[in-house]
Formats: C-alpha cells, sequence, structure tokens
C-alpha cells in the first residue's frame, strides 16, 4: 500500500456502499419482475372468464372477477382428468422406481470395493447428459416391436432411463457422507446386513432419497419428450402432451389454457414452498436438465 | 471359534452377497435395458436405409448423406446458436441474482423461492406464458410496444424468421437461468466472510474484492455450467418443438427437432438414428473434455 500509484480518484467507502446497495435492488426487482410477470398472468387469466380478460379489446390483467368457468369448460369438453391420472400414474411409478434403483446402487457403490469405479461414475456422468430425445428414437422402435407402446409400463422405464442417471448420482454422493462406522457397530451387536439397512442405514439416508425422489417427481411430471414419442392414442396422453394440443382447438382458448397450466404447476409450486431444502441439497451435487 | 458363530458368521457372509446382488442387479440391468440396448440398437440402425420394415445394408451412407446435404450445417449452426446465448444469458441472469442473494438484501430469501418455480415450473406451461406474452394480437408485451409507440406493427415473434429463435432463447433463459443461479448461490456462500473483511481493511474497492476473490472462487463452478448447461441446451428439444417446431422455415430446427422430424413427420429411421448417431459422437466428444478437465468422477471414486 506505500507503493500505491497513482489512480484515479474513489468514491468515499460510504458512497460505494450506497451505490452498490442501489444496484442489488435494482437487480433483484428487475429479475423478480421478469420471473413473476408471466406466472401473474397465468393466474389471472385461468381465474377470469375470457370475457373479462379481452373486455374491451385490450387484455385486462386486473382481476375483476374469480370463476371456475374455466375449470369447468375444461372438465366438460377435454380430457383433462384421464391426462392427469395417466401422469400420476407414470409419474409415481417412474419416481419409486427410479429412487428404489438410485437406493440400491448408491449403497453398493460406496459400501463394497470393486474396481471399475471409475468407469462406473463416467457412465452415470455421461448418461446423465445425455439427450432424451437420441434415446427416444430406438426406444420407439423397441418398444413398437414389442407391442409396447401407449402402455404405462413402456413410459414408466423410459421416463425413469432419464432420471435415474441423476438420482444414483445423488444417492452415491449422499452415501459417502453416511459414515460406515454407524454400520459396523450394528454389526457389532449382532445385527445382520438386511437389518443394518432398514434400520440403521435407511433412516439416516432419507434426506438424500427424499431429495433424489423428488427431482425423479419433476422429470416425470415435466416429460414432453418421451410422452409425445410412447403414446400416440389420445386415451393414454399425459397431462403435457394432451395439454400441448388445446391450442390447436377451436373450442379452447387462453382461459382454458392458462387453467389447465394453472393446474399442472400445482405439485411444482407446493415442492417449491414445502421441500425446498431438498431440492436445494439436490442442486448442491448438480441438479438436473 | 463356537459352531454357532461359525454358522453367524457364514450367515452374515451369506446376507452381504444377496446384498451386493440386491444392489446392482436392478442397475445392472436397468442401463442394459433402457440405455445400453437401445443406443447399441440405434447405431446399428443407422447402417441401414429403411431399418424398420425392409432394411438393406449401406454401411455409413446414411452419414455421407446426411454430412454432405447442406441443410445439416445449417442446423448445426442453429443449434450452437441456440446453445451458447441460452448458456451465456442464464449464466449471466443467475451469477447477477446469485451475488444480490448473497448479499443479504432484504427479501433474499423470498426472491430464492421464487427462482425455484421456473426450473419446477413443466416446458410446456412455460411455453403457453410466453406465447401469450409474445402474440402478436393479443400479447401484452405487443400491446406495451405499440402502445409505446416503439413498434407500429405487432411482431409474430415466434413465426417471423429474425424474431423466432430469439424468443425462443428468452424463454429458454427464463426458465434455465435459475439452474446456474442455485449453483453460483451454494458457490458464494462457502466463501469465507474473513477474505472480504479483509480487503476492505486493505483499501480494496467493492469491484476489486469482487475481482480477486469471487471470481477466482466461482471460476470452476462457472467452467462447468458453461459446459454441462451447454450441453443440455445443444441436447433440448421440448422447448424448442413446443414453441416453433422449429420452424418458420427451419430458422430454429436444431439438431434434436431434425432428428424428430427425421424420425416421425418423414418416417426415415435410417437418417433419424444416423443423426442421432452424430449427436451422441459430438457428446462423447464433449464428455471426454469434461472428464478430462475437471475429472469429476473423483468426486466419488476418489
Amino acid at each position: 500500500m506505500a507503493t500505491a500509484p497513482r489512480r484515479a480518484p474513489r468514491l468515499s467507502y460510504r458512497a460505494q456502499k450506497r451505490l452498490k446497495r442501489a444496484a442489488l435492488y435494482l437487480t433483484a426487482l428487475v429479475v423478480s419482475v421478469f420471473v413473476t410477470v408471466p406466472v401473474y398472468l397465468m393466474v389471472v387469466i385461468a381465474i377470469q372468464s375470457p370475457a373479462a380478460t379481452f373486455s374491451g379489446g385490450r387484455v385486462n390483467l386486473v382481476p375483476a372477477e374469480v370463476t371456475l368457468r374455466n375449470f369447468r369448460v375444461l372438465l366438460e369438453t377435454t380430457s383433462t382428468v384421464r391426462y392427469f391420472a395417466n401422469s400420476l400414474v407414470v409419474t409415481a411409478s417412474s419416481t419409486v422406481l427410479s429412487t428404489a434403483i438410485a437406493v440400491a446402487a448408491g449403497y453398493g457403490l460406496t459400501r463394497f470395493e470393486f474396481r471399475g469405479k471409475r468407469l462406473a461414475a463416467r457412465a452415470v456422468l455421461f448418461s446423465y447428459m445425455f439427450s432424451p430425445i437420441v434415446l427416444a428414437i430406438p426406444l420407439y422402435v423397441i418398444f413398437f416391436a414389442l407391442g409396447l407402446l401407449n402402455s404405462y409400463f413402456a413410459l414408466t422405464l423410459a421416463l425413469t432411463a432419464i432420471s435415474a442417471p441423476f438420482t444414483i448420482w445423488l444417492m452415491w454422493q449422499y452415501f459417502q457422507t453416511v459414515p460406515i462406522a454407524l454400520e459396523e457397530s450394528a454389526w457389532v451387536r449382532g445385527a445382520g446386513r438386511w437389518r443394518t439397512l432398514r434400520d440403521v442405514v435407511l433412516p439416516v439416508a432419507r434426506p438424500g432419497y427424499i431429495s433424489a425422489a423428488i427431482f425423479a417427481f419433476a422429470v416425470a411430471w415435466n416429460d414432453f419428450t418421451m410422452a409425445r414419442v410412447v403414446m400416440s392414442r389420445d386415451e393414454m396422453y399425459t397431462i403435457t402432451v394432451g395439454a400441448s394440443l388445446f391450442l390447436d382447438r377451436v373450442t379452447i382458448g387462453w382461459g382454458e389454457t392458462m387453467a389447465v397450466s394453472l393446474l399442472i404447476a400445482v405439485p411444482p409450486f407446493l415442492i417449491a414452498l414445502f421441500l425446498q431444502q431438498y431440492l436445494l441439497q439436490g442442486f448442491s451435487v448438480g441438479g438436473l436438465e | 471359534m463356537s459352531a454357532a458363530t461359525g454358522e453367524r458368521v457364514r450367515e452374515r457372509f451369506d446376507g452381504a452377497t444377496w446384498l451386493l446382488a440386491a444392489c446392482f442387479l436392478p442397475l445392472v440391468a436397468f442401463f442394459a435395458v433402457v440405455w445400453v440396448a437401445p443406443i447399441l440398437y440405434a447405431l446399428w440402425m443407422s447402417l441401414f436405409r429403411d431399418p424398420v420394415n425392409q432394411p438393406t445394408f449401406v454401411g455409413l451412407g446414411n452419414y455421407v448423406d446426411l454430412l454432405t446435404a447442406p441443410p445439416f450445417w445449417g442446423y448445426l449452426w442453429n443449434s450452437v446458436v441456440y446453445a451458447v446465448s441460452t448458456t451465456v444469458l442464464s449464466l449471466l441472469v443467475g451469477l447477477g441474482l446469485a451475488l444480490v442473494v448473497n448479499q443479504r438484501v432484504r427479501g433474499g430469501a423470498a426472491l430464492r423461492t421464487m427462482m425455484i418455480f421456473p426450473y419446477l415450473l413443466p416446458t410446456l406451461v412455460v411455453i403457453f406464458m410466453w406465447k401469450f406474452i409474445l402474440d402478436p394480437n393479443i400479447g401484452v408485451l405487443n400491446q406495451a410496444l405499440v402502445s409505446a409507440g416503439l413498434v407500429e406493427e405487432p411482431i409474430a415473434f415466434f413465426s417471423t424468421l429474425e424474431w423466432a429463435m430469439p424468443a425462443v432463447v428468452v424463454t429458454s433463459v427464463w426458465k434455465f437461468g435459475s439452474f446456474s443461479f442455485f449453483i453460483l448461490l451454494a458457490r458464494l456462500q462457502a466463501i469465507d466472510s474473513d477474505l472480504y473483511e479483509r480487503a476492505r481493511v486493505e483499501g480494496a474497492t467493492t469491484w476489486q474484492a469482487f475481482r480477486d476473490i469471487t471470481l477466482p472462487h466461482l471460476r470452476s463452478a462457472i467452467l462447468i455450467i458453461l459446459l454441462v448447461r451447454g450441453i443440455w441446451m445443444f441436447n433440448k428439444f421440448d422447448i424448442i418443438f413446443l414453441s416453433t417446431r422449429g420452424g418458420p422455415l427451419q430458422k430454429t430446427t436444431t439438431l434434436p427437432i431434425r432428428i424428430y422430424q427425421l424420425a416421425f413427420n418423414e418416417v426415415n429411421f435410417g437418417l433419424a438414428t444416423a443423426l442421432a448417431g452424430i449427436m451422441f459422437l459430438l457428446l462423447a466428444a464433449a464428455a471426454a473434455v469434461y472428464f478430462r478437465a475437471f475429472a469429476p468422477e473423483e468426486e466419488v471414486s476418489g
């Protein structure tokens, strides 16, 4: 500091700090507007009748009324309920499958010594970066040949294929943080491997597999690509595929479209609100797509 | 060693063997069925003309056809433009906001919760929102632009040649910006605050502290985001398909969109799987860079 060169006059520390605060709040404001406005539009249009939304030849964005009209139209003129049921079935089954494989794999990969761990880790990471559409094409041909198109089974497998690489990676990392000493002390006290697993390992791993399940759920609930490829019959569409065709129909307008969007957004909304810490834990090992 | 203990040891060994099988059989079976078999099958199919109905072996013919037709390079260019612009922009948005929230501004926790929504909202919902905002007839953006006198005529963002790609990019950044936000925020919160205190005592400006403390700590995270997010955006199918189907005039057709078109619109599985094969090779090259530069597998096998 003694030989500090001449430099342009600096702002005082307080002025710098005030400038910084202003910049901070400005950024925060801009980003929150950017993030919230689309969500706000969706909600307002969903709960107003189209007549109220578009009255006067412009879009009215201050809700003048609250009505369930759009939801009623959805129920009466579309198979929304069926689509939701399909989505729930495949999402639930692929979440369970993906989490189960991940817990077993994560436990095995950290508790047994074997050669080729590096290779296994690279294989998991490679599939984690893979393109769903590249996988979807051969899966389509295989399911077609086996007569499995339009089945819950096929879509469950396909969805698990995209979520499993990340859930495995997550559980692998998670089990590394669970000290093996816990298990060893249970063995010393005479508990078998399986009992130890049930009574010691699984309870400790709970935050890990909840977070894995959330990511698996989000992948399956979000999915459009796999469902679009595997399901071609209307009664087997998931909600994302079914609703994606709504805008092409004459009978369905923006009100109903936003209403169905709002319904699709409910599970993610609940996760963001109540299960946030598990999600952030997942991000600490990489996050997904 | 008594007989009873011997029995117990054997029992435990058996238990361990079964456990080993229970851990790895599902993993191996699953990977074989949904990853290895389909990928090998796709590479095999790519060597035939009409592989599904009347296979004729053409060797690398499909690859040659693809690579020598000029449109391929256009689709590749679109993929690169889309991947680079969405990755860089979402990194900047995520970095800016992570720096803000890390300063413990009022409402920072609420901002963090808010940022989860775009990431978790299904792509379809995101597309609906942005199609509404950018709609030429009723879209709020056009309404605002016209009434502010910035444009004379409303712009059909998703269906005009020069605006389709920017519209898809903005929509994608909205959805994926939070990915880099969460990863960078976690890194920022791990920086020792004493470093900043010491820098302040020594008279460093905010900018100098950012340059010499914050950036070096974020460097590896930023590089990983650029690489991994870049790969994912390069692979992205649903967000582009749902917003433009690759149009207008193939202006937003990226390689994944083209694969879908070849397979399901033109029912040409030979070319579709060959293009998938090309993407597979590109991905393998990117993965090789990733493994060499960051050795991510050491997090679990080291």
